[in-house]
């Protein structure tokens, strides 16, 4: 299988400041390619230097087997974009907005503008600037979707949509790769990755850290559990236990992660006084967190 | 008026147009109201024929200074200062705001995302610019056209086409200037920033080169130069001149997408 997103050694720097250092991954046609990564580590200049916005320093960057560089028309052509940060032409009404993308990328009317617009119940004879956030973001998707792109770059899409609202998102996004067509989605958030891609990457001050199916991250996930003690337990206290790692610890109070079966962990707690106990599932601070503990043994 | 980036960017543009284009009209309406009273009041002539040097270089358009003739009134009140003023004001806001205002309002980058080239999409723009400085240099004409005879100030309608003209092109090359700053940098006050400076510096270089006595080695390099020199309220259109502006101003066209194509876009 061909891919339609080809990246190898591809690095951006901004004069001295980073951007993203030898990204290098593949992305297959019809899967949802989840780009992961806390705020400032490089998702959207990876999707800038796709749409040709910026240029990479080194690397190669190839998507439908074309350079972004200088394909870059024809590339965009098949592409439809979401920017995290959107900014829309504010006097025009939702309607006069999509058609001009519409007329830019040679279709009539709203191409399939109106029914996307129906779908997210997108009203669009108000002034762009008398609408909400999550509104503004339905424009933003609409405008994406609307020449049934092959590609979708989108750049955190459900930021400021109601959960009804990432519903219907949800399923759009499933009929899309029903289709064959493909889906970069970039986020913070790991539960929406997990949710909604096949394999998710991962990035960090620039650089991929873990490439994975869903699956095996899924297999990753772990319970972070916060015990408050009435005093500091013993330094090896939570040691050896199966399935349990200590991540941090402020005096009395201790972060542990949890993989498997929670019985272990019980009953090494009940042998000290436990003043609070929080439990709740790792977001992507807390897999980081786990994943430089761990260090060497996930480094390979 | 939205199927195109040229079309989409005329649209734009249009309340500020008309808020200049009435500018201009009524800045000539009061000049041709002015006119008969300084005609008629034979203390203007003696009063304008003892100005120093300095005034009548700094405020004269072309030929000698005579406030009481009407290609004379026109030159010195309307053309030489105030009337390029104008035009340049609208012309230097557009071509600023064609890239780097999209780029600082942070809709450059959905519009560059779709299967529109830079250059493409500079053209675009640029074109919009030329009709639009063209739409106000032919409201200026038509305004001159319809006021001069009405105050019989004795100004054919070929020196004032030549003089609108001159007008048109002077403004036209400080909106591409403006128009070629703001897509090298995507700094619309930088844009307007530079611009402005040109168009006083060289101003000042030209009106006061017969002065200065090195200046006049300069003179040449000022735009200003070719739009006044050969007094077109009084000999017409001297065609040369006009090529030279034009030519100025198809240079920073040039130069535009040159810079547009080789740089990073920025975000807000």
């Amino acid at each position: 299988m061909t891919a339609v997103i080809r990246a190898e050694g591809l690095t951006k720097f901004y004069g001295e400041s980073r951007g993203v250092v030898d990204l290098g991954f593949d992305v297959e046609a019809g899967e949802v390619f989840g780009f992961l990564g806390p705020n400032g580590a490089g998702k959207t200049t990876t999707i800038r230097l796709m749409l040709d916005l910026i240029r990479p320093s080194v690397g190669r960057l190839e998507i439908f087997g074309l350079d972004v560089r200088k394909q870059s028309v024809a590339v965009r052509s098949r592409t439809g974009y979401l920017p995290g940060d959107l900014h829309l032409y504010e006097r025009l009404t939702p309607r006069e907005y999509l058609r001009y993308i519409a007329a830019l990328r040679g279709l009539d009317g709203l191409g399939e503008g109106e029914a996307l617009a129906e779908r997210f119940e997108l009203e669009l004879e108000r002034p762009i600037k008398a609408l909400s956030k999550g509104n503004r973001q339905k424009v933003g998707l609409v405008q994406a979707f609307l020449h049934r792109p092959d590609l979708l770059l989108l750049d955190e899409p459900t930021a400021g949509l109601d959960p009804l609202v990432q519903q219907t998102f949800n399923e759009l996004l499933r009929e899309v790769v029903a289709e064959g067509r493909t889906v970069f989605l970039s986020s913070h958030i790991l539960s929406e990755v997990q949710r909604l891609a096949d394999r998710v990457a991962i990035i960090r001050e620039g650089s991929l850290e873990l490439l994975e199916a869903v699956e095996t991250l899924r297999a990753r996930a772990f319970v972070r559990v916060e015990a408050t003690f009435s005093e500091p337990p013993p330094q090896e206290a939570f040691a050896n236990l199966p399935g349990v790692r200590e991540l941090e610890r402020h005096g009395p109070v201790v972060l542990l992660a949890l993989e498997g079966s929670a019985d272990p962990l019980i009953k090494a707690l009940a042998r000290y006084e436990v003043l609070a106990l929080d439990s709740h599932e790792a977001d992507l601070e807390d897999f980081f967190l786990a994943l430089y503990r761990k260090g060497a043994s996930c480094a390979e | 008026m939205l199927s195109s980036v040229f079309l989409k960017t005329l649209r734009d543009r249009r309340r500020g147009f008309i808020y200049w284009a009435l500018g201009l009209v009524a800045f000539i309406a009061m000049e041709v109201a002015v006119y008969p009273t300084v005609r008629d009041n034979p203390e203007f002539k003696k009063l304008s024929e003892n100005y120093p040097d300095a005034v009548k270089s700094f405020f004269g358009f072309g030929g000698q200074f005579d406030i009481t003739s009407g290609a004379g009134f026109l030159g010195i009140e309307a053309f030489s200062m105030i009337v390029p003023l104008i035009l340049i004001f609208c012309t230097v806001a557009a071509g600023a705001s064609a890239i780097a205002g999209e780029e600082e309002r942070g809709t450059l980058d959905l519009l560059l995302s779709l299967p529109v080239s830079r250059s493409r999409c500079l053209l675009e723009k640029l074109a919009a610019l030329v009709v639009e400085t063209l739409a106000l240099g032919l409201v200026l004409w038509t305004a001159l056209v319809i006021a001069v005879p009405l105050a019989k100030m004795h100004v054919g309608v070929g020196e004032l086409l030549a003089a609108s003209l001159l007008a048109t092109a002077l403004a036209l090359v400080l909106g591409m200037i403006a128009l070629a700053v703001g897509a090298a940098s995507g700094r619309r006050g930088l844009a307007i920033g530079v611009s402005a400076s040109l168009a006083v510096a060289t101003y000042v270089v030209n009106s006061l080169a017969s002065l200065v006595g090195w200046l006049e080695h300069l003179q040449w390099a000022s735009p200003f130069f070719y739009y006044a020199r050969s007094d077109p309220l009084r000999n017409g259109l001297d065609v040369s001149d006009l090529l030279v502006l034009l030519g100025i101003a198809l240079v920073a066209a040039c130069l535009a997408p040159i810079a547009f194509a080789r740089r990073d876009l920025s975000t807000p």
